[in-house]
């Protein structure tokens, strides 16, 4: 186990094909309720499979049928209350009802579905796993004694104290619980900003994202529109501020739109083959202003800044403030929008 | 646009890989899905190769430059997948069979466990019979073990010569196995704790010796009737819970010799080990419940049911010692390899 994984929930299978893919670990917080409902389902499976039984046996003769009818809940009892989770788990590949609503399944360790025999185990020693039990009659005396609550604390500990979170039951039949979802969140495939495509001509053009880099990039785009527009600022902060001086942009610049272009430069800019002769980027959303420090310094299209003199200060605050984006801005800008910023201009333009 | 042009060019493979599996996991087949484009050897090809080329996509999810989100999505897709390929075995019912009557005998005989907890169970059993006869030298014994109610209730339930309805058989059947397996069961699963499953069986032992010894006395009116109830189903049932606490007791023994494996290996082993065990015992227990239910308490002439008392016997020896005993090819095998070794060196 590296020091990497120490605090995952993940664990890594191999295929037969050879791939390794990683499986996410169903913690104590998810297996609870799945074996709460599946106890409710027990009952509930009790009860229908009994109630026409009953029923059938009201309309028929009672005294013939009677002895069946109760040999037949013993068992129905016994076999469903024993041997649910086992039958469940090998007809539906390692699922109940429970673990079905929960998204769970259980697998053997090594990635292979659970086979009969674990799965009867596993359920099996669940009576171990929810021990100890605690009697109802400590709290209330007038509660007999036979009616306990198993606290499941060695299950609990168990899960704590292994490194794929089995309880003793998964223990001995070699199995692991693991999350089983379906929903996936598609990539940021096209920017929203107007600004990003435009400041991403500005980036140098041997500007190289490396792989972590691009992970880090990637992470921050796809939760962004999560984050409140103050927390974006403050962390993209941190990764934008040493890139600064590296690709000679202003300092107040919007951190997270910087991230959100450097993002764009990454994953979704069209090919550098193209780069020369590739379709005209709007630069009018940045209202004729010049990310970079110093203006003369550009080393791209420098075709592309021929009016900007003009209407530098107000193009400073596009980049800077709010635009009809509703993107997040600079947190000085935010207090003096129209003028203030002249004085950052004043360097610049000096 | 660079992935969004991979995203389209894979995503369909993607969504219809999806849809097979949303197929499968409903209802094993690929039939329904994709509009019953696919079904049968079709079906799972398709399969097969969407599963094989989202394998590639993940492999080659680093130099694809695929953001985390689509990694993940990938992992969990191929996991999916996997799942499906892999599917977990049906109950096999001849695999059982073979359990039963080949493994299971086989374990048995050799498992040192089942030795320890017939020689626990049957001799706390004997003793507290014999603590419980002796009212003169231990007084108040049985009623201190079994209880002064459980006694009372058991010589008053004999008290009449056996005679019971067909419908008390059928119930009552049914009663013992949801029981005594259940009882069985539990005793097993703590075995993974050993103390507890020890105090299930040791508790069992002493209570009833302490009622077979209290009836045993020669004051005791109904004791006549209650050996006469017991003997048909005791060769099943008493074995059967030694069986249970012994397969117990081979789980709980992995925690700790564990013959060079890790620890979780060896748990998981001998619990591997302990199924067939604890399967012998339920099929006992279940043979157990039916004669209980319907040979012990009918009105049956005592000798029919001593003639199943011996018969019982004689099939549980047999099962024990005949289908259990080593094979003696297996044995001899590995010596002749450790021969062919020798002269090899």
């Amino acid at each position: 186990m590296s020091g990497k994984r120490a605090l995952d929930t993940t664990i890594e299978v191999v295929t037969p094909e050879n791939i390794a893919f990683d499986y996410q670990l169903a913690g104590p917080f998810r297996r609870l309720p799945a074996f709460l409902m599946d106890f409710v389902v027990r009952w509930c499976l009790i009860v229908l499979i009994l109630l026409p039984l009953y029923l059938s046996g009201l309309f028929l003769n009672v005294f013939a049928f009677g002895p069946f009818l109760i040999a037949a809940t013993f068992l129905i009892y016994f076999v469903i209350s024993w041997f649910y989770g086992t039958l469940m788990e090998t007809y539906f590949n390692g699922r109940t009802v429970g673990k079905w609503i929960t998204g769970i399944r259980v697998i053997e360790v090594d990635g292979r579905p659970v086979t009969g025999r674990g799965a009867l185990l596993r359920n099996l020693l669940r009576i171990a796993d929810l021990a100890p039990m605690y009697a109802i009659s400590n709290v209330s005396p007038d509660v007999p004694p036979i009616y306990m609550i198993p606290t499941g604390m060695v299950a609990l500990l168990s899960m704590l104290l292994t490194r794929r979170m089995q309880r003793l039951g998964d223990l001995a039949a070699g199995t692991m619980v693991v999350i089983d979802e379906k929903r996936w969140r598609a990539p940021v495939d096209s920017v929203d900003d107007p600004r990003v495509p435009a400041l991403a001509t500005y980036l140098p053009l041997d500007l190289r994202i490396s792989r972590s880099l691009a992970r880090a990039l990637a992470v921050y785009v796809e939760r962004r529109s999560q984050l409140t527009p103050t927390r974006r600022r403050r962390i993209a902060k941190h990764l934008i501020d040493p890139m600064l001086d590296e690709i000679n942009f202003r300092p107040d610049i919007d951190p997270d739109l910087m991230m959100y272009t450097l993002y764009y430069h990454a994953f979704l800019k069209p090919d550098r083959s193209g780069d020369l002769h590739q379709e005209e980027v709007d630069l009018s959303s940045l209202r004729g202003s010049s990310p970079l420090r110093h203006t003369v310094q550009l080393r791209t299209g420098e075709n592309r800044d021929s009016g900007f003199e003009n209407e530098e200060t107000e193009g400073a605050a596009v980049l800077a403030a709010q635009s009809s984006g509703g993107h997040g801005f600079l947190e000085k800008a935010s207090g003096h929008l129209g003028d203030a910023d002249l004085t950052d201009e004043a360097e610049i333009s000096g | 646009m660079r992935i969004a042009q991979k995203m389209k060019d894979r995503q369909p493979q993607w969504e219809e890989l999806e849809k097979l599996c949303d197929a499968m996991e409903l209802g094993g087949k690929t039939n329904r899905a994709v509009g019953g484009q696919y079904s049968g050897a079709e079906g799972i090809a398709r399969f097969a190769s969407l599963y094989r080329s989202a394998c590639a996509d993940l492999a080659l999810a680093d130099a694809y430059q695929l953001p985390p989100a689509t990694v993940a999505y990938l992992h969990r897709l191929v996991a999916r997948a996997h799942n499906q390929l892999y599917r977990a075995n049906r109950i096999n019912p001849r695999r059982w069979l073979d359990i039963l009557f080949s493994e299971a005998p086989k374990r048995i005989f050799q498992d040192p466990c089942v030795r320890i907890s017939s020689v626990v169970f049957f001799g706390l059993f004997c003793l507290s019979m014999y603590f419980a006869f002796q009212e003169n030298q231990f007084p108040g014994y049985a009623e201190i073990m079994a209880g002064d109610q459980a006694l009372q209730q058991a010589e008053a339930s004999f008290e009449d010569p056996l005679d019971a309805g067909f419908g008390h058989y059928v119930t009552m059947s049914g009663f013992y196995i949801q029981h005594n397996t259940g009882i069985g069961l539990r005793c097993f699963a703590w075995g993974i704790l050993i103390i507890p499953c020890l105090y299930v069986l040791a508790s069992n032992a002493i209570q009833l010796g302490a009622v077979f010894g209290y009836m045993a006395r020669s004051e005791t009116s109904s004791g006549d009737h209650f050996f006469e109830f017991v003997t048909a189903h005791g060769p099943f049932e008493l074995p059967a819970i030694a069986l249970a606490a012994g397969a117990g007791f081979r789980l709980g023994v992995g925690l700790f010799a564990t013959a060079g494996l890790t620890r979780w290996d060896s748990v998981r082993e001998n619990a591997s080990r302990a199924v067939p065990i604890m399967s012998a015992s339920a099929m006992l227990f279940v043979l157990a419940a039916f004669t209980e239910g319907f040979l012990s308490p009918s009105p049956a002439p005592y000798v029919i049911k001593v003639m199943w008392a011996i018969f019982s016997s004689g099939l549980i020896s047999f099962y024990f010692v005949i289908l259990g005993f080593p094979d003696l090819k297996e044995l001899s095998v590995p010596s002749g390899n450790q021969e062919e070794d020798w002269d090899a060196a």
